[in-house]
């Protein structure tokens, strides 16, 4: 199958590395606390597999909420920016804000609106990945051939009719450019609000698995449960390409994989 | 169609009209033809109502029905195909009557016969990403023709493609042409396709535009490819040219 | 495209082995060293780095006695303080050899030597552990149980004494989240309760009007070495003199800043500006007896006895942060468990 094949390279280079890592981890006796082999990591892994899933899962619910968030306000606030210069000038700062401000520093704030669990965490998620799915959006809808619109202004179309069957479909593949950072991002954003907005018992998120192993000292399950968050993002991307790939694939030369 | 007086002038003070007047007669084939620049596709889109002139009327009689959602009476052919890369050939087609709220068996059935007449009948499920530029731009006439309307402007709209294919879509717009009998007004920088095309040439000078030449051309109202070799159009041909020529010495 | 790989990981290879040389060039450097140390030993002035595991507050008051007034160097030391902070891989720092002694937590140098870390500890500051929960006053706990039967906790993901309160009374009846450092999250919220050090955040949270009540983990059974000062076993091969000079020297700062606190807090005030000198002065008070017992003063200040490692070492076992207890021999030095010298407190 195409995806195994493509898969071989980057798994090669892979499964060399690991090779090297433990080699050289063993050879020159590198602290286990600074940089485990892979040989301690996939140990703890396999030892503190329950504690990982749960935390994973507890993560990537957080997160994907978030990530559903940014695609629907990501959307919509493009929608709203591409609407009119006006508005554009006015609100594009403000998006731009959102991006800008370190989460660690709005975390307290969420903790305040939405108290410590996994409310606050998925917002936390939302805020960190939502401002390039509203930019590559708002480019796309922008990057309307004018042409296009001419022919549907020919044709009296109203308003909703150009945005729902022109501009929406036109800029989808700007919107899958936007979701595919954004994928990434709200695992991120979901493991920082941990720290601050989660809960540390009961639905521990891998945030939190990453703190209490570095406070313990237990620098494998660090890597570990870094190892798991990395997963998530992974699959999360995935999803997003493969349905991005889907919907482009008979038009968009960005899917046909020529 | 009739305008008067037409003036157009681009924000930045560059005058592109200055009072064209014409008259087109219902049902005509009326070819423009003029240097790079002059105003051809300016004119063309303020009779599509898709510009305003700055001064001057445009009428048309009967009026227009501008009502929204209903078929428009104007049609544009651009270039460039541009059709809808998400969708199938039949859904672009059907476009201008789904804006005009025409249910989908009405309209899929109105596209599917438009696609037979410019044969592409069997092409009806295909994207646009897998057809020739000569397909797409069938499919793009197919379009405009699919409300019927009364009017059909097409701005350069076979420029870009080879010469076998623009043989062969100028005689399937003559033969759609004569079988709907819409006004036509055809804009082109090549000589030979207006005179090939219309029954009338208006020649255009540089910009600002003015009317060099008004014909109607002495030429069979039937048009076979074998006319281009005919000296009468060689004739008709030179005479364009000359006032081409002078047009552009200004 | 395979050219780059390789490149890549020739570069990965390269960092490593340069680290691990770096180390190897400082065991030379340090084994030569001591050789020239034995004959001018007053002569030459040892650098060496401290790392702490906090930013500058009263529990390493002692330290920056020492050096500001005199110990290190009359002991032939000069020693740069290293303040720490959120974070900061103070093992870590003293493993690879990038500083030469570091503060840690009795509990966290078991755990690094479980991992085959071969740290040595050299004297540790709290007899008594400072670590405490916090309650407000209005909420009439009469102690840590009580707190646990209601409202929300903060404490740090992974700590060792949250989890023998886990064991002990179970946190099915309170909501945990995670500590933040700071006081802002109790002033507001009566119902908020949260991990401190004795000498801090109490002290903070009274100054801006809470009444809080606190008690010390230590009283529920679990009370291991705090602050203690630790070096890598190499320091110890090749340079016994140094660490023990090091350990005299931080023995006397600590009792000069148990005499008169004023001049250390002053230094550290200015590195550590958001306490002011008031509060200096009142944690420097309530630690008093948590560093100074009967214990010191017979054996001297810092000591560290093989009992209370015992004990660490089992409760780790039983809380499945350790596998094995390690036993005392291998790691408390002889010369770090009696007193330093006839007659010095």
């Amino acid at each position: 199958m195409k995806i195994l094949r493509e898969a071989l390279a980057p798994l090669t280079a892979l499964a060399i590395l690991l090779v090297l890592w433990e080699t050289v981890a063993r050879v020159f006796s590198v602290s286990p606390i600074v940089l485990p082999p892979p040989s301690a990591i996939g140990l703890e892994a396999s030892r503190a597999a329950d504690t990982l899933l749960s935390g994973a899962l507890s993560t990537g619910r957080s997160a994907l909420l978030g990530f559903g968030l940014s695609t629907a306000v990501g959307v919509l606030a493009a929608i709203v920016l591409s609407s009119s210069r006006v508005l554009e000038r006015a609100l594009y700062p403000y998006a731009l804000f959102l991006q800008m401000v370190p989460i660690i520093a709005i975390a307290p704030v969420l903790v305040v609106w939405f108290g410590h669990g996994a409310r606050a965490v998925a917002v936390s998620s939302f805020i960190v990945s939502v401002f390039p799915v509203i930019a590559n959006t708002h480019t796309g809808m922008r990057s309307v051939d004018p042409a296009l619109r001419d022919m549907f202004r020919l044709y009296g179309a109203r308003r909703v009719a150009t945005l729902w069957k022109l501009e929406l479909p036109a800029s989808l593949p700007h919107l899958f450019t936007g979701l595919r950072v954004a994928s990434g991002l709200s695992v991120v954003g979901a493991i920082v609000g941990e720290w601050v907005a989660g809960v540390v018992e009961g639905d521990a998120g891998l945030g939190i698995l990453v703190l209490a192993a570095n406070r313990q000292g237990n620098t494998a399950r660090v890597f570990a449960a870094v190892l798991a968050a990395s997963m998530l993002g992974l699959m999360l991307f995935g999803a997003v390409s493969l349905t991005g790939e889907r919907m482009l694939r008979r038009w968009h030369p960005s899917a046909s994989g020529s | 169609m009739r305008m008067s007086g037409l003036r157009r002038t681009f924000p930045g003070g560059v005058p592109v009209l200055q009072g064209m007047d014409l008259d087109v007669g219902a049902g005509s084939f009326v070819a423009l033809v003029g240097p790079s620049g002059c105003g051809k596709s300016t004119l063309l889109r303020l009779v599509a109502g898709l510009d305003q002139p700055n001064a001057g009327t445009l009428t048309f009689s009967p009026p227009l029905d501008h009502t929204p959602g209903a078929r428009t009476p104007i049609a544009y052919v651009f270039q460039d195909a541009h059709l809808l890369p998400w969708r199938s050939v039949l859904d672009n087609v059907a476009l201008p009557l789904e804006l005009a709220g025409v249910p989908a068996a009405e309209r899929h059935a109105s596209a599917r016969a438009m696609l037979t007449q410019v044969g592409l009948g069997d092409a009806t499920a295909r994207y646009p990403a897998q057809l020739s530029g000569g397909m797409r731009m069938r499919v793009s006439l197919a379009r405009a023709l699919v409300t019927r309307p009364r009017l059909l402007l097409l701005d350069e709209p076979f420029a870009a493609l080879d010469e076998l294919t623009r043989h062969r879509l100028d005689d399937q717009l003559l033969a759609l042409w004569k079988e709907l009998g819409m006004t036509v007004l055809f804009v082109t920088h090549s000589l030979s396709e207006a005179a090939y095309l219309a029954e009338r040439v208006v020649v255009l000078s540089r910009r600002p535009a003015r009317v060099m030449l008004d014909r109607h051309l002495d030429l069979p109202s039937e048009r076979l490819p074998a006319l281009r070799a005919d000296p009468g159009f060689a004739r008709e041909m030179g005479l364009l040219f000359h006032a081409l020529e002078q047009g552009d010495a200004a | 495209m395979r050219g780059r790989l390789v490149g890549l990981l020739g570069s990965l290879v390269l960092l490593v082995v340069a680290g691990a040389c770096s180390r190897s060039k400082e065991g030379a450097q340090q084994a030569g060293g001591s050789d020239a140390g034995g004959t001018q030993a007053a002569a030459q002035v040892a650098r060496v780095k401290l790392a702490l595991n906090w930013v500058p507050e009263p529990e390493f008051g002692g330290f920056y006695a020492a050096r500001d007034q005199g110990a290190f160097k009359r002991h032939g030391l000069e020693v740069e303080i290293l303040g720490g902070g959120v974070g900061v891989p103070v093992l870590q720092m003293v493993a690879t050899g990038q500083v030469e002694f570091g503060i840690v937590g009795g509990d966290e140098l078991l755990t690094a030597r479980a991992r085959g870390v071969d740290l040595i500890p050299l004297f540790a500051v709290y007899q008594t552990s400072p670590q405490a929960i916090m309650v407000h006053a209005s909420r009439g706990a009469k102690g840590i149980q009580d707190v646990l039967s209601s409202g929300t906790i903060a404490l740090e993901p992974g700590l060792p004494y949250a989890a023998w309160l886990k064991k002990k009374y179970g946190f099915d009846k309170v909501k945990v989240v995670p500590y933040d450092g700071g006081v802002a999250q109790f002033v507001t919220n009566k119902d908020f309760a949260q991990q401190c050090f004795i000498t801090s955040e109490p002290i903070a949270a009274r100054r801006q009007g809470a009444d809080p009540v606190v008690f010390l983990v230590a009283d529920e059974g679990f009370n291991p070495y705090s602050a203690v000062v630790v070096t890598r076993r190499e320091m110890w091969k090749e340079q016994p003199e140094r660490v023990k000079n090091f350990v005299a020297a931080v023995r006397e700062g600590w009792r000069a800043y148990l005499d008169n606190p004023a001049p250390a807090n002053a230094v550290m005030g200015k590195l550590n500006t958001t306490l002011d000198a008031e509060t200096f002065a009142a944690a420097a008070q309530a630690q008093k007896p948590l560093i100074e017992t009967e214990e010191t003063r017979t054996q001297g200040l810092g000591f560290m006895s093989r009992t209370r490692w015992e004990t660490l070492g089992r409760q780790l076992v039983e809380l499945g942060l350790l596998e094995k207890a390690p036993a005392p021999d291998e790691f408390l030095l002889p010369e770090f468990t009696q007193a330093a010298g006839k007659g010095s407190p």
